[in-house]
């Protein structure tokens, strides 16, 4: 199960993902991504809430990461989910704060 | 040359045919027959055919017109060279058409085996002969047979026999086994091979139990159980027996098959495979069935008596509760001995009622003996109902369709297990993004558009360790081969193709595949805490 809320500030979007990324819901994540984030200065995923993330997840925060040229951030991450972004080397490549 | 010799009874008209029946002698047979006959029409025939050596089509047509006057006409002691006629004329399916018997002898034979139906012998270094305990048992053999046959097709290594022979007053059945020993055998001559026999001897059990079994092929172990339930009702206090009989009705229908007497004397080590015989329990229905005649053959009937154990398996009172402990433990996949209890409890149930009723069926009520023996198993059982509210137990293996969107039941069957291991968050979420990726793999590449099964299945190892073991029988694939990504590129540079093995392999402590039998078996371990 994946909770997703929206808030746009100053055309800042910021996504609270609250639950899983998984392959399941995975696809709802990207689907939202791709209607919302279009034309964004920034986007922020809070990760306060997600208790677990898949390489499915990850391949949704890798083409985020392209489609905003960067301008991404994820914040909050938990220990289980940033050691997942350590290990695949996404905690480099990503801005996690 | 020929004979025809007859005799009428209040059981119908026996006659004895021996020599040859062909063209030059066909019409002098039958005018000898209908002379047997004559206003005997309808009345059975039973034709013993010990001694006949040929039968031309001449023959073959006195014996048609034999069964239109009467129709109940069978052919008995039939030798192997005219029953080959016989079944390629279709003779076989017209009537009963029974095969003449070689005659064994089992005198100074060594016993190998013995089941609840009869009793297994070595007559030489390669064969041995199944000695069914009722005189009349062709048709026990037959299903035997059937049921060997069925099997061995799906996949069980048995032995199927290939011939049936005469001991003395009863039939056996004769099946080739070379130079075979039987795990009791083994246990009581190499004790330090226990924990070896308990892995292959659970390792054949969990592939009876996950063989699905073609509807109406074997009996359903429930109905015999419910059965056995029904008649305890007259010999238990009512409130008992109503609960037992509500307790066994209540196991969910089950399609696997149950071998249905497992124990260690039916299982045979020959050269390096191990096989299953004594086949004709063989049933469909929940693993409690299963748990409850293995409980019953190492402790059950020998709960009065511990030397029972010892005449019956070559081994004593301590290995045989040791042996089903310790298997009890491999085949659900834990040590938690509150869980192990709970389920000994179940099959106990089972057991006791077996046992009961089998122990009055055979007049047990009748002797001092019998009754003591009654007693103590009924105050085992009462005590038990009392606190038993289902037959039904968890297990530590699922099947399930190989779809991604079974994806998160896999993941909470496995989460259940370990949560009864008392596993923290932690492991459990990197155990469950390792889970992830690799059922998700096999629900996307092991079938083609037809789909399949997996199996996953938690086991509770030593040091405080966790299997979590993956099989499909799709295309045969090593994830562990995959080159692992390069994790150190850019954004832009990056794949993601391989970062779900790569993230397995990271996160467990170990990732380890192989390929037996068309399954493909990937298991993923990490230590608990």
């Amino acid at each position: 199960m994946l909770n997703i809320t929206k808030k746009t500030e100053n055309g800042e979007l910021t996504l609270s993902l609250c639950g899983r990324l998984d392959t399941i819901t995975a696809p709802e994540f990207e689907t939202v991504l791709k209607s919302s984030a279009e034309g964004v200065s920034g986007l922020t995923l809070d990760f306060g809430e997600l208790e677990y993330i898949s390489s499915a997840g990850l391949r949704v925060l890798l083409s985020a990461h392209k489609q905003t040229g960067g301008n991404m951030k994820v914040t909050h991450v938990n220990e289980t989910v940033s050691e997942i972004l350590e290990i695949t080397g996404f905690a480099d490549i990503l801005t996690v704060e | 040359m020929n004979t025809v010799k007859g005799a009428v009874t209040e059981k119908g008209i026996a006659i004895s045919l021996s020599g040859r029946i062909d063209s030059n002698n066909a019409a002098e047979v039958e005018a000898e027959l209908t002379k047997l006959t004559a206003g005997h029409a309808g009345c059975p025939v039973t034709m013993d055919l010990d001694g006949l050596q040929y039968v031309s089509s001449a023959g073959l047509r006195v014996i048609l017109r034999l069964k239109k006057t009467n129709p109940e006409l069978s052919l008995i002691n039939v030798c192997t060279e005219v029953y080959d006629i016989f079944d390629m004329t279709g003779f076989t399916e017209m009537m009963t058409v029974e095969k003449a018997y070689r005659t064994v002898s089992v005198e100074g034979c060594e016993e190998i085996g013995r089941g609840a139906n009869g009793t297994i012998y070595r007559i030489d270094s390669d064969n041995v002969v199944k000695v069914y305990n009722n005189a009349d048992a062709l048709d026990d053999i037959r299903h035997e047979r059937e049921v060997a046959k069925l099997a061995l097709i799906l996949g069980i290594p048995t032995a199927i026999s290939y011939d049936v022979v005469r001991v003395g007053e009863s039939y056996g059945s004769v099946f080739e086994l070379l130079n075979a020993r039987s795990f009791s055998k083994i246990l009581s001559d190499e004790p330090d091979k226990f924990d070896w026999c308990v892995k292959e001897y659970v390792k054949m059990l969990k592939k009876i139990h996950s063989t699905r079994v073609p509807a109406g092929k074997l009996p359903d172990m429930k109905k015999t159980a419910i059965g056995w339930a029904e008649f305890m009702l007259d010999h238990l206090p009512q409130k008992y027996g109503e609960k037992l009989l509500s307790l066994v009705s209540a196991v969910p229908e089950d399609d696997h098959m149950i071998h249905g007497d497992y124990h260690t004397k039916n299982l045979e080590l020959q050269g390096d495979e191990v096989l299953i015989i004594d086949m004709d329990t063989l049933a469909v229905g929940h693993p409690v069935f299963e748990l409850a005649s293995m409980y019953n053959a190492f402790i059950g009937f020998s709960e009065a008596d511990h030397s029972v154990v010892k005449k019956f398996q070559g081994f004593d009172f301590e290995t045989a509760s040791a042996f089903w402990r310790a298997s009890l433990s491999a085949y659900l996949g834990t040590k938690n001995e509150e869980t192990l209890r709970s389920v000994e409890d179940k099959a106990r149930i089972v057991g006791y009622t077996r046992l009961i009723r089998r122990a009055i069926k055979r007049n047990g009520l009748e002797t001092e003996e019998g009754r003591a023996q009654i007693a103590l198993w009924t105050r085992e059982l009462t005590e038990l109902l009392d606190r038993t509210d289902t037959l039904v137990f968890e297990r530590n293996e699922t099947e399930v369709d190989a779809k991604t969107e079974n994806l998160p039941a896999v993941l909470s069957f496995i989460e259940d297990r370990l949560d009864g291991m008392g596993c923290s968050a932690k492991t459990k979420m990197q155990i469950a993004v390792a889970a992830e990726e690799i059922f998700v793999n096999i629900a996307n590449y092991a079938y083609g558009d037809g789909g399949g099964k997996a199996t996953v299945r938690v086991d509770e190892g030593d040091g405080k360790t966790v299997a979590v073991t993956f099989i499909d029988r799709g295309r045969m694939f090593d994830p562990t081969k995959a080159s692992d990504p390069d994790v150190t590129l850019s954004a832009e540079e990056r794949g993601i193709g391989g970062l779900g093995i790569f993230m397995a392999k990271k996160i467990m402590d170990g990732v380890s595949y192989e390929y037996v039998d068309g399954q493909n078996i990937l298991t993923l371990k990490k230590k608990i805490l």
